[in-house]
């Protein structure tokens, strides 16, 4: 790439930052940081259209050194743009004003495991499946087992506000996070209070979770961990009717049976996904759950959970099925059982109360199914992250001959969108329950908070006022 | 099979971050075009003409060091490696051989190793049983054959010597020099037919993947029928459970950790052999890499040593790295490639390197 004589001399000033050997400008390197893990990015790759490109890519071995490359961005008013694992699936990665990719993966260490408190604090840069690793070896596990365990860095599921498979009992990422260290833009870095909860003033930590690289770069974590369960009971259920198994598993929340996982698929995904990764032909809808810890506790969790079921009309299909699911809960998503081009996909899921939830759900399913169904979409779904007060509906659409075009393909994908968080926000549902807002949602934003958005705004501007923290995403704009 | 379209595999893989975390070269480089996806996202980006063949592209290609721990984690099985070697080849179709890959090619064909020295070409004898030497365990490490040997002949077996100074042709067929790989491979091959054994013994994990998959899968190349290939660190083990082979303590080893060898990810069940012999002279298991079995890293021990040795010294710090941190004073393996490249930088870690034939021969009972 010509980077031209302003570009050179960026180039430099980043170079004795980092190092010579830290700094690409490469055509490869250029290329491969263009996309992430969204489908849109993807797409328009595959049909051989180029995407915009970060003029340089940073590869920064710690926060005083990420602290100085923000001062030089934000002197000049570049773009930086923070890069953990590119696993998102919203495009919050992507470089779409150019600028500086700041990759973080070189930030991994892992400072501490204190075995007392139950705490490990890492660089944020490290792979979420490599600290898991590291924790086994002592016998403990971070309980945040997301589908992208193997990909995503601790920052960015931090920053996204990403969930795990079993967030039912153990939070999100966001609930597991004690205190954090962040560079903001201006190049100061900065910790959160040691401890997660305390009244001493308002928890301003809340803010870098969920702004995605928007207001700073996460560089350090404390996590909260646990010992690795003594037993792990699951089994697996099938119910006829979706209505009496979305009460099943309200139930088992609202009386606090704490398990750690309940996964149920829609009639459809239960005849596709579960037969197609687990083998299963089953017609209804297929339940997963589970209880662990202590196994006598466990045990009797999951005996009062029998009880439940059995009053709904649950057929009981043992543990077989739902141990195979656990050991193979994350093969959904390695190509070829995964969804992949040329097909159009996108995950609209979304996150309400138990009273909405089911009405929700039929209603998305419904708007999406009637107004593409020119273009044979599907709509399936599964409900996997149960809180006390509601659950989140992880669906998505399907379309397997999109247009040809990539321009058209991205219009109609943007538009099945619309469709669906549409039919969420007026059953209550948010834009979406983990997977963050990035490029792709960011239109959204506003109809989400109304009046509250300016404040959102406003609080960006205070922190990040030249702009160049992440542009055009979660609807900031630059 | 065969694999002759890599399209479907970089197409797979291009997107997918699912073996990320465990590829080596991207663990040192820390760079995402040098990582699985990477790699598959250039070669389905070349066939998209969104990028083209050129020094620094080419150069990216080579940067994958074939260890196959991409695939040994892949759920569905996709053959990024073979996909890779496959593009290399296209590039040299096409006339972007990098220089020192050309160097290398004549090197090969010339001698039937990169070390410049000449393969026997010794009439091999008939036996029973045959074992492949190699080039790395005649030239690079060459005290490990001479311990297998006694190790064998205590066990029982006094096998015929194949290849003895020859590649196997991984290292070729890793280049994407596949004419190269497939003369090499039939010329062993051809002495393993002329002894009529049965049973190939193998010294290493990379000795025993080029016979038992990569001679079909990438040169299309199968065994004389009937041909059991035996890594000989599980034939010793097997040995030694059975009483064939009685093994002592050793003194003086401190704590000990075992090196998994290059490839010994693409040898799924040959992870507990080495471990227990280890563990039978050492009085107990020995002590693990983080970088270990099914996640092994190689050693720089690779085809990178020639062609970016850069990256290549970088693998073996990383594994003296992490053998520091878990405590070893010796690190133990049995592969002479992987031996030859952790002697070569120990000394800067404060490491001793012992080659595991060599330490159970000097303590049979």
């Amino acid at each position: 790439m010509a980077l031209g004589i302003f570009g050179q001399m960026v180039r430099s000033e980043l170079e004795d930052v980092v190092g010579e050997a830290f700094v690409s400008t490469d055509e490869t390197d250029r290329l491969v940081y263009s996309t992430d893990w969204s489908w849109m990015a993807q797409m328009w790759l595959d049909r051989g259209q180029p995407l915009s490109k970060p003029d340089v890519i940073v590869h920064p071995g710690s926060p005083e050194e990420i602290a100085d490359i923000m001062k030089i961005a934000n002197g000049y008013r570049i773009p930086v743009v923070p890069y953990g694992g590119g696993s998102g699936t919203q495009g919050g990665a992507l470089a779409t004003h150019g600028g500086i990719v700041v990759d973080t993966k070189r930030l991994s260490k892992i400072i501490e495991i204190d075995e007392k408190s139950l705490k490990a604090t890492a660089q944020a840069g490290i792979i979420n499946e490599q600290l898991e690793w590291a924790l086994n070896e002592k016998g403990l596990t971070f309980p945040h087992y997301p589908a992208s365990s193997n990909c995503a860095t601790l920052a960015g599921f931090l920053a996204a506000r990403g969930t795990g498979t079993i967030s039912t009992k153990y939070g999100k990422a966001e609930d597991l996070v004690m205190t954090m260290q962040v560079v903001l833009p201006n190049g100061t870095i900065i910790r959160t209070p040691a401890v997660p909860n305390h009244s001493s003033g308002p928890d301003f930590g809340r803010i870098f979770l969920g702004a995605e690289g928007t207001m700073g770069i996460i560089t350090e974590a404390t996590v909260q961990v646990d010992h690795i369960p003594e037993a792990r009971y699951l089994r697996a259920l099938l119910f006829e009717d979706l209505s009496k198994a979305l009460e099943a598993g309200r139930r088992l929340m609202t009386r606090r049976l704490d398990p750690f996982v309940i996964r149920l698929y829609d009639a459809h995904s239960t005849a596709s996904q579960v037969k197609r990764v687990l083998g299963y032909e089953l017609e209804g809808s297929y339940m997963v759950v589970g209880f662990d810890g202590d196994p006598d506790i466990a045990a009797l969790q999951e005996r009062k959970a029998m009880a439940i079921f059995d009053e709904l009309g649950a057929r009981d299909l043992g543990r077989e099925p739902g141990e195979r699911w656990w050991n193979h809960r994350y093969d959904f998503y390695y190509p070829p059982k995964s969804l992949k081009l040329p097909w159009m996909y996108g995950t609209t899921e979304t996150v309400t109360t138990y009273d909405k939830i089911e009405a929700l759900y039929w209603a998305k399913k419904r708007a999406v199914e009637e107004t593409y169904a020119d273009h044979g979409v599907q709509y399936i779904g599964h409900f996997s992250h149960w809180y006390h007060w509601g659950v989140s509906l992880y669906d998505r659409f399907i379309i397997e001959e999109p247009p040809e075009d990539a321009e058209e393909a991205l219009t109609l994908h943007n538009r099945v969108w619309t469709t669906a968080v549409r039919a969420s926000f007026e059953h209550g549902g948010m834009i979406n329950d983990h997977h963050g807002v990035g490029l792709k949602l960011g239109r959204f934003a506003r109809m989400q908070y109304g009046p509250a958005w300016d404040l959102l705004v406003s609080l960006k501007k205070a922190i990040d006022p030249n702009g160049i923290m992440n542009p055009g995403k979660i609807g900031f704009g630059a | 099979m065969q694999i002759i379209d890599s399209t479907p595999i970089s197409d797979n893989c291009r997107y997918c971050l699912m073996c990320r975390h465990v590829c080596p070269v991207g663990h040192v480089t820390r760079r995402e075009s040098l990582t699985p996806h990477g790699w598959g996202l250039l070669i389905a980006s070349v066939e998209r003409g969104l990028i083209a063949w050129d020094e620094k592209t080419v150069d990216v290609l080579y940067a994958c060091a074939d260890c196959g721990t991409c695939r040994a984690n892949c759920v569905t099985d996709q053959a990024l490696p073979d996909a890779i070697a496959l593009a290399r080849q296209s590039v040299i179709s096409a006339g972007l051989m990098p220089d020192v890959v050309a160097d290398l090619d004549a090197r090969l064909r010339q001698f039937g190793n990169p070390y410049g020295e000449p393969s026997s070409s010794d009439p091999v004898a008939k036996a029973a049983d045959a074992l492949f030497v190699g080039d790395d365990a005649k030239h690079a490490w060459s005290s490990a054959l001479d311990a297998a040997l006694s190790l064998l002949e205590r066990a029982g077996v006094k096998p015929a010597l194949i290849g003895v100074g020859r590649n196997s042709g991984y290292l070729p067929a890793s280049l994407g020099l596949y004419e190269t790989a497939k003369s090499i491979a039939e010329a062993n091959l051809a002495e393993l037919a002329a002894t009529g054994a049965r049973r190939l013994f193998v010294l290493s994990a990379g000795d025993y993947d080029a016979f038992a998959r990569l001679y079909d899968e990438r040169l299309g190349l199968a065994l004389p029928d009937g041909v059991e290939v035996i890594e000989v660190v599980s034939f010793l083990s097997g040995a030694a459970e059975s009483g064939r082979l009685r093994l002592r303590a050793a003194d003086g080893l401190g704590k000990c950790a075992y090196v998994d060898p290059t490839h010994a990810v693409r040898v799924a069940s040959r992870h507990e052999a080495p471990r227990r012999l280890l563990g039978t002279v050492v009085g107990g298991p020995p002590v693990e890499l983080f970088w270990r079995r099914e996640r092994a890293h190689p050693s720089g021990n690779t085809a990178l040593q020639f062609t970016q040795p850069k990256i290549s010294n970088h693998l073996t710090y990383s594994r003296l790295d992490d053998a520091k941190n878990v405590g070893a004073e010796t690190v133990v393996t049995e592969c002479s490639g992987t031996l030859a490249q952790l002697a070569k930088h120990a000394p800067k870690f404060g490491v001793r390197v012992q080659g595991l034939y060599e330490l159970l021969a000097a303590n049979v009972a």
